[in-house]
């Protein structure tokens, strides 16, 4: 019988664990040990609601609802001075918990600060675009809709970005494998030659432990070189490396070894 | 009385070299490889050092050339990814013949180590190759060098006749 | 084989017919300016550019998609191939991201090391940024020049780490060697000679008429506008915003070595370039000062921490209990403590983040790479529009993007 693998997460996973094995945790501090964030989290705390909220690694991590997302980034933005919004996007906790986290890493220059702002939308559900408040939103969340289909509401261009339009699948969720699914990997296959060309062309070689000592269809060895699909089983002739023809060629002089001088000290 | 032996296909003789014409076609065309400057990723700044000031590819008559019409080598420097695979058909369609490909690298060799969903598994699977370049990024010495093997490759095919449809895979 | 009617790429499908007298001008992928794949769709009026939409995605490799498949020692080898230009600060970004999620310091010999690795990328990169965009612009002196001189760069690399391009010379904990002979030597008498090369090309550009019309009130970027798209390094400080990662959040040595932070408020693609030069100029000034300081570290290269790092070679070679924690270390791989962290760096491009989600296991949950490129290529759907064409390929060229770090 074949083991149980689970549908929901085909990423790798380690082949052995230690069953006693608890994994430790990055310290969470309170968040009024600092002045600043005291601050800034008691100016959000007011106005909307605060699931969690923590200091980790030096930064400020806010958890809140996400139907808030745009009232809280506008608030750190024309408030509190958060005036860069470094990085947005999604990890994918559907397996556990059947939503998408989202985040934005803001950054404050006047308060040398960076805060990550955090809420969770379920798979169905779409979020607010902050495209209004930072230009920058506008490609992370297309991004993120490419990656994760997390479709996000009042973007001007909610398109794929880094795959092709006609790309089926969401490459950065857990069900999605590493190295693709039929669509991708004949992907250009299809699109170039057709499907009928599948059977000619053949399918992918994926298996990156392959070594075949003896395929000469693909690879030749540099100063080995064969004819293609030469059996070589036996052992194959050395060629020696050469940069012209023993003959010599027409109309060139021939490179002589003997008369050539090799520069050492390079003038640095 | 001295014999005089006039050695016409040596320099010195008079002032005329006999040869085929297929000698002469596979001449110029083995000095004068165009290349299509195709930097697609990492590879291709390899590709512009040596074309650049220490390595220098212009002695060997390899001259890069931004359009494919003009261009008779395409080395595929870098990454061919799915996205991208259509434009690298078109283009080599639009190269006039005869023409050549080298594969520079183990991302177009192979994929090399970006075994992903995105990644076109070899460029051979979209264009036929003549070159394999191994490496990761090669060396503009290992870039020269296949130059070289694929000079000799041109002299050794027929150039009056026509060239054979290359086979993809 | 190939079929005609099989090969019909998306643009075919846009009318480019158009009764209102506006030209859609395709630009890329393959352009020899468009420093790696970049697409534009251009929308013309006569020669001025009314729309642009910049596409990307043709280098896109599923980069944080192999991160999740990967160890993260096995993950290194790859941040190379992002910024390939200066490959050691993607593996010194994502090194520093890993010790800070499990807390570990890094011997002084090690910091001082990656300084040097650091800077002489950050030269490398800009000496490249030079070259071409001097050559998309016309000036194929000044690409001749500035790749010789990138050219003993990376020789220097070479020497250190065996590879020209792709270094991977940064082990998360430390480096992986110690300097080669001769290395400080090489390295001075290179630093000795370039504010001579850096005064050529100088000379080459300042007063020439063709670069300064290509480049002066070109690509003007307000402060407003380079703050909201997230610029970062050249591309903000050219717009008047003085920050620098190295000064305001300083890591490693940074904070013991003196150097000046370039700032412009033009916001053109001239204030860009004087920007690189006079980063290069800071380059070497700091570099000067490591070098100085090397001689006075111990010889202590990797962080002792016997749950995350090998121990050194020496000890895995005669001590067993070594040897059988190095083996489970390369098998299964470290596991971090349950947290995440975003650490962000300023490599020669501008502000290089990885944020880490570990949930304990030996492979990172999320992985994002928060490339400075992206957005300086996003930019360019804002900035473009009011251009004539020309200034295109001046304004990628000042943007410094490199497409291994937009698609990853």
């Amino acid at each position: 019988m074949r083991a149980y693998t689970p549908k929901d997460d085909v990423q790798k996973k380690p082949y052995y664990t230690d069953r006693y094995w608890v994994a430790p945790q990055v310290a969470k501090s309170d968040v009024s040990e600092d002045a600043v964030f005291a601050a800034d989290f008691e100016a959000i705390k007011a106005k909307f609601d605060v699931l969690d909220a923590y200091i980790q690694v030096g930064q400020m991590v806010i958890v809140i609802n996400a139907a808030d997302n745009f009232g809280v980034i506008e608030l750190m933005k024309n408030e509190l001075a958060y005036n860069q919004l470094s990085e947005l996007s999604a990890i994918d906790w559907l397996a556990q918990e059947g939503k998408f986290e989202i985040f934005y890493q803001m950054l404050s220059m006047s308060k040398r600060k960076r805060v990550r702002v955090k809420c969770k939308i379920s798979e169905k559900e779409s979020i607010q675009s902050v495209e209004k408040l930072f230009r920058s939103a506008d490609w992370s969340e297309r991004e993120m809709y490419d990656m994760f289909g997390v479709v996000v509401n009042n973007h001007p261009f909610m398109k794929r970005i880094l795959m092709p339009d006609d790309w089926e699948g969401f490459p950065l969720r857990k069900t999605y494998p590493l190295q693709g699914d039929e669509f991708a990997q004949w992907y250009e296959v299809d699109k170039l030659f057709g499907k009928e060309a599948r059977e000619i062309i053949g399918p992918e070689i994926r298996d990156s432990a392959r070594v075949d000592r003896y395929d000469t269809e693909r690879f030749a060895r540099l100063g080995h070189e064969v004819p293609r699909g030469a059996d070589i089983s036996q052992g194959e002739p050395d060629t020696p490396l050469c940069y012209q023809e023993n003959e010599g060629v027409f109309m060139i002089e021939k490179f002589d070894a003997e008369k050539s001088v090799v520069i050492s000290d390079r003038d640095r | 009385m001295a014999q005089h032996q006039v050695n016409y296909l040596k320099d010195g003789g008079l002032p005329v070299a006999l040869t085929t014409i297929d000698k002469v076609v596979n001449w110029g065309r083995s000095n004068s490889i165009w290349a299509l400057t195709y930097g697609l990723a990492c590879c291709g700044i390899e590709m512009m050092a040596s074309g650049a000031s220490r390595y220098d590819f212009d002695r060997f008559g390899t001259i890069f050339r931004a359009s494919p019409r003009q261009a008779e080598l395409m080395v595929v420097a870098g990454t061919l990814t799915k996205k991208h695979a259509e434009f690298i058909r078109r283009l080599y369609d639009q190269m006039t013949e005869p023409k050549w490909v080298i594969s520079m690298g183990s991302c177009a060799n192979t994929g090399g180590m970006f075994n992903t969903y995105a990644t076109v598994q070899g460029v051979d699977r979209v264009i036929p190759v003549d070159l394999y370049l191994p490496g990761c990024a090669p060396r503009p010495e290992t870039l020269q060098y296949a130059v070289l093997l694929l000079q000799q490759k041109i002299r050794r095919e027929s150039a009056s006749r026509a060239q054979k449809p290359k086979r993809l895979m | 084989m190939q079929q005609a009617n099989r090969l019909r790429p998306f643009f075919e499908n846009i009318t480019f017919d158009r009764a209102d007298n506006e030209l859609i001008l395709n630009f890329g992928p393959q352009h020899p300016s468009a420093h790696g794949q970049l697409r534009l769709m251009l929308h013309l009026q006569q020669e001025q550019i009314t729309k642009a939409y910049p596409d990307i995605g043709y280098l896109h490799r599923g980069m944080e998609k192999m991160a999740e498949n990967m160890i993260y020692n096995e993950f290194m080898p790859t941040t190379d191939r992002m910024d390939y230009i200066a490959s050691s600060s993607n593996n010194y970004g994502f090194a520093l991201a890993v010790e800070k999620l499990i807390g570990l310091e890094v011997p002084r010999r090690a910091k001082v090391i990656r300084m040097m690795l650091l800077e002489t990328n950050r030269l490398m990169s800009h000496l490249f940024w030079l070259a071409t965009t001097a050559l998309d612009i016309g000036a194929m002196t000044v690409f001749l020049f500035a790749f010789r001189e990138r050219e003993y760069l990376m020789d220097l690399i070479e020497d250190y780490c065996g590879a020209r391009l792709t270094h991977a010379a940064v082990r998360i904990g430390g480096v992986p060697l110690d300097l080669p002979d001769n290395f400080i030597a090489d390295l001075r008498k290179f630093l000795d000679k370039l504010p001579e090369n850096i005064k050529d090309y100088e000379d080459l550009l300042d007063t020439n008429r063709i670069w300064l019309m290509r480049m002066e009130n070109v690509g003007v970027i307000s402060k407003e506008m380079a703050q909201s798209w997230g610029c970062s390094g050249v591309m903000l400080r050219a717009s008047g915003v003085e920050w620098d990662i190295r000064k305001e959040e300083p890591y490693e040595l940074y904070d013991e070595v003196d150097f000046n932070v370039p700032v412009s408020d033009k916001g053109d693609n001239y204030a860009r370039y004087k920007l690189y030069m006079a980063e290069m100029r800071e380059s070497a000034k700091i570099l000067y000062q490591v070098l100085d300081m090397y001689e006075g570290t111990g010889p202590e290269l990797m962080a002792h921490a016997p749950q995350y790092i090998s121990a050194p070679k020496i000890d895995i070679m005669t001590q067993n209990y070594s040897l059988m924690q190095h083996f489970v270390l390369v098998t299964q791989g470290m596991r971090p403590p349950v947290g995440e962290v975003y650490v962000a760096t300023e490599s020669p491009k501008g502000e290089l983040g990885y944020y880490i989600n570990s949930q304990g296991g030996a492979y990172p949950y999320r992985l994002k790479l928060r490339a400075p490129s992206f957005w300086h290529t996003g930019i360019l759907s804002d900035l473009l529009p009011g251009h004539y064409i020309p200034d295109v390929v001046s304004i990628i060229g000042t943007t410094n993007i490199v497409f291994g770090e937009v698609d990853r």
